[in-house]
């Protein structure tokens, strides 16, 4: 029931002021005193080489689609399940066409070793 | 009271996509972009279509914001100060797509006649009466997607099947996975 | 008696209509939502996840073979106000060339989503904050905007480490998000539905515990493991391995900042262990309950044709469950013995508005009887059977969170590779494989509504599946592992680890 939302929506702006009022808090409470090596970045004491924003693999990349395929993946699992005891075996056989089809592509991924981290 | 959320909310949109658009650091644009998918999942629940609403966030905030982050961590210049700058015959090519995106949509919202009458978008049966289609739809949102899924929309959903595979294979390729170096990838690289 | 009437698709559309206003949330409601809003979220839920807090250093400290925090009030149990007092007089520090705004915007979003996250949490009857038709799946999308905080953090931050740490955490939640969303397929395929309340009354009423079946048991140790990697947690904690990369993401993160993230992190654990507890072990209902479970009978007040009137209406009887769920079933048995089962859509005030699962051929008399699997004593929810819910369901939660910090304590640092091969290898492919292991326990007992001897049948058969996906995939895994290493390290864990899991998994 779509009322229910205006309980989210409140408990959005309720999560909000929650995390908040201890940084404002923080902000009238705690100490501010600026230093040129308090402000360094936190490397052990070592002195940072470089910029920290780097270009990163592309490992992390293919994990990011494989993920975003099977979170598509999962949303048509979702309604299928729902009303999968209304519908019998025909869905049934239609989810395994389909979960197949992906299942090729994982192990594809899978053959061409893509799922090594390295 | 919905009228009035509906227009804050889409005021609120139209801000997030300009700063999308406008934005220089990458990041910060796709965390603009982030904030416009959140506004639509907000416009879903007005719609009273939770079901979407709840696979926007999961879709696109979960999961595409996610992926356009490691797709800037990719790039080069990721604080992206030269990677927004625009020359004029480009800007022009943009205006182009973006007029003609504009059009179409505005056909189509408004129910362009040779459209319609191609019955792309049929009513929704939901049972054997569908006296109120848009009312018995809501009822049972995510139930009623799932049987339209296996039943009416079969092709089109093993079609999307086939279409992810494909998206996987090729996202494998392109990253150029073959097993030549094996003997480097046995060793912990923590470099990134 | 329960009482009939049709409810014909015109007259649907003003209810509808009326749901959309506000003015549908009385004063009642709005005053039970103020009530969760201050007492729960304000005050109830963050005193928990502070004692759970305290609780884990005095539980670590045991394993240890320490005391604990013990200075501060009697056993030290007001060391959690001490810490806050002490993040919130600490500098936050900012490092230069940080990224100020969404450095203060990560941790924000980690508590935001965890506090999201339980709102759809049932405590007890009628103790659902909300109860949303498409719970389920609004958790699941909620919180998977953890890995996004985790990402801004990170990036923010202009620490190598903390970017570093992102990328891995991030890298790591997406990659366990696949296995917990599916590993909980089985429940939504058994009980027909997202909302979190008609699980459990599915549980409580009909089927008993998901977690008594073979699918159910694999299930729910996919979705503890999987959790316990979504709250980066040991052996998981790789985002914040200190021996290696600082500690992580949160690095640059100091005094109240870090103390948000640590919250965020906490409430996480309790929400997933209110998840599994609500998804696997029946909510508050005690194990065997639902087994035995009465049902209640009522004569069909109005005549109705299923095939033309696909929706109708009930007024909600004080012998049916408090606050039937959406997905709740009531069977309907006309004169002529025909039996079909109706799903509760929604509710409308006192009235419940049943719809058929699928387009019906069904006419039901007025001799047709109503039945749920709800027994009359169940009614009222200040009865003791209900008010017993709410320790019970917290007992199972806090077991839980006991059994994550037994792991914590027990376990060393999963190595990154095997962290990564481990969900897509091993969890993908086994919970792809327990939701058609799942189909065929509900094609054996729930679709035919079978008694003890098919929940027998559909043991072994379920079982021998369930052990024989298991045996096929580790299988599979330690084959393709031993092709592959060059160097055939035959340990699941960290080289630092040197421990009885590895000397186990060497002697395989």
């Amino acid at each position: 029931m779509v009322y229910n939302y205006i309980f989210i929506g409140l408990l959005l702006l309720v999560a909000t002021a929650f995390a908040a009022g201890p940084l404002v808090l923080v902000a009238l409470l705690a100490p501010k005193r600026k230093s040129k090596n308090k402000s360094e970045f936190y490397e052990c004491g070592v002195i940072t080489v470089g910029d920290s924003w780097v270009r990163f693999r592309i490992q992390y990349y293919l994990y990011a689609i494989l993920f975003v395929l099977f979170d598509i993946e999962t949303v048509f699992l979702y309604p299928w399940a729902v009303s999968y005891g209304g519908l019998g075996f025909f869905a049934l056989i239609e989810m395994v066409i389909f979960i197949v089809m992906l299942l090729i592509g994982l192990a594809y991924a899978w053959a061409r070793g893509a799922l090594r981290w390295q | 009271m919905i009228q009035a959320l509906f227009i804050a909310l889409s005021a609120f949109g139209l801000f997030m996509a300009l700063g999308t658009v406008f934005a220089r650091n990458l990041v910060h644009a796709a965390l603009y972009l982030v904030a416009f998918f959140f506004v639509v999942a907000c416009q879903f629940v007005l719609l009273e279509a939770e079901f979407m609403a709840a696979i926007q966030v999961l879709i696109y905030i979960g999961a595409v914001a996610v992926l356009l982050m490691f797709g800037i961590m990719l790039t080069r210049n990721i604080t992206g100060d030269e990677t927004t700058i625009v020359t004029g015959q480009w800007r022009l090519l943009g205006i182009g797509v973006a007029g003609a995106v504009m059009i179409v949509l505005f056909l189509g919202i408004n129910g362009f006649k040779p459209w319609t009458d191609l019955g792309v978008r049929p009513e929704f049966p939901v049972t054997a009466e569908s006296t109120t289609p848009r009312g018995q739809a809501i009822l049972a949102m995510t139930p009623t997607v799932g049987r339209e899924m296996m039943t009416r929309y079969v092709v089109p959903f093993e079609l999307a099947g086939l279409l992810l595979t494909a998206a996987l294979v090729g996202a494998v390729v392109l990253a150029q996975y073959d097993r030549t170096d094996e003997t480097s990838a046995a060793a912990e690289s923590p470099q990134p | 008696m329960a009482h009939f009437e049709m409810l014909t698709g015109t007259d649907l559309t003003p209810i509808l209509a009326q749901r959309m206003y506000y003015e549908q949330v009385d004063l009642v409601l709005w005053f039970r939502w103020g009530l969760y809003l201050f007492a729960g979220f304000f005050g109830v839920f963050p005193l928990i996840v502070a004692y759970v807090v305290l609780a884990e250093r005095k539980i670590a400290a045991r394993f240890q073979d320490r005391i604990g925090p013990n200075r501060v009030g009697p056993f030290g149990l007001l060391q959690p106000f001490a810490d806050f007092i002490k993040l919130i007089i600490k500098e936050s520090i900012v490092p230069k060339g940080a990224n100020s705004f969404v450095h203060i915007l990560a941790p924000i979003l980690t508590l935001i989503s965890a506090f999201l996250v339980l709102a759809v949490i049932p405590f007890g009857i009628g103790l659902a904050p909300v109860d949303l038709p498409s719970g389920l799946l609004y958790m699941v999308s909620v919180s998977s905007i953890a890995a996004l905080s985790i990402f801004l953090a990170g990036w923010s931050s202009r620490n190598k480490y903390s970017l570093l740490g992102a990328m891995r955490g991030v890298a790591q939640l997406v990659s366990y998000e696949i296995p917990q969303v599916m590993s909980v397929l089985p429940v939504i395929l058994w009980s027909g539905s997202l909302s979190l309340v008609s699980i459990v009354q599915t549980q409580q009423y009909d089927q008993g515990w998901f977690l008594f079946s073979p699918p159910g048991i694999l299930g729910f140790f996919l979705l503890l493991i999987s959790s316990i990697a979504e709250v980066n947690r040991a052996p998981f904690d790789l985002p914040e391995a200190e021996s290696e990369i600082i500690a992580g993401f949160h690095t640059e993160y100091s005094g109240m900042r870090f103390g948000l993230f640590f919250l965020g992190e906490y409430l996480n654990v309790f929400a997933i262990c209110c998840l599994s507890t609500t998804l696997f072990l029946g909510g508050g209902s005690l194990p065997l309950q639902g087994y035995f479970a009465g049902e209640s009978h009522h004569m069909l007040a109005a005549p109705f044709d299923a095939s033309r009137q696909s929706t109708i209406k009930l007024n909600a009887h004080h012998e049916f469950p408090e606050n039937p769920s959406t997905g709740f079933k009531i069977h309907i048995t006309n004169s002529a013995g025909d039996k079909e089962a109706f799903q509760v859509s929604h509710r409308v005030g006192n009235e419940l508005v049943l719809m058929a699962n699928r387009p019906v051929e069904f006419k039901a008399d007025t001799n047709s009887r109503v039945s749920a699997a709800a027994r009359p004593s169940y009614a009222a929810p200040w009865h003791l059977s209900n008010l017993l819910m709410i320790p019970v369901f917290f007992a199972k939660v806090f077991f839980l969170i006991f059994v994550m910090f037994w792991i914590r304590a027990t376990l060393p640092r999963v190595r990154v590779d095997r962290l990564m091969s481990f969900a897509w290898k091993t969890m993908v492919p086994l919970a792809i494989a327990n939701i058609f292991v799942a189909t065929i326990w509900f094609e054996i007992v729930i679709r035919p509504a079978g008694g003890f001897t098919s929940r027998v049948i559909a043991w072994i058969v379920t079982g021998i599946l369930t052990a024989g996906v298991v045996a096929i995939v580790f299988r599979i895994n330690r084959n393709s592992y031993k092709a592959n290493d060059p160097e055939r390290r035959p340990t699941l864990i960290s080289r630092s680890g040197d421990s009885l899991l590895a000397a186990t998994t060497q002697g395989l």
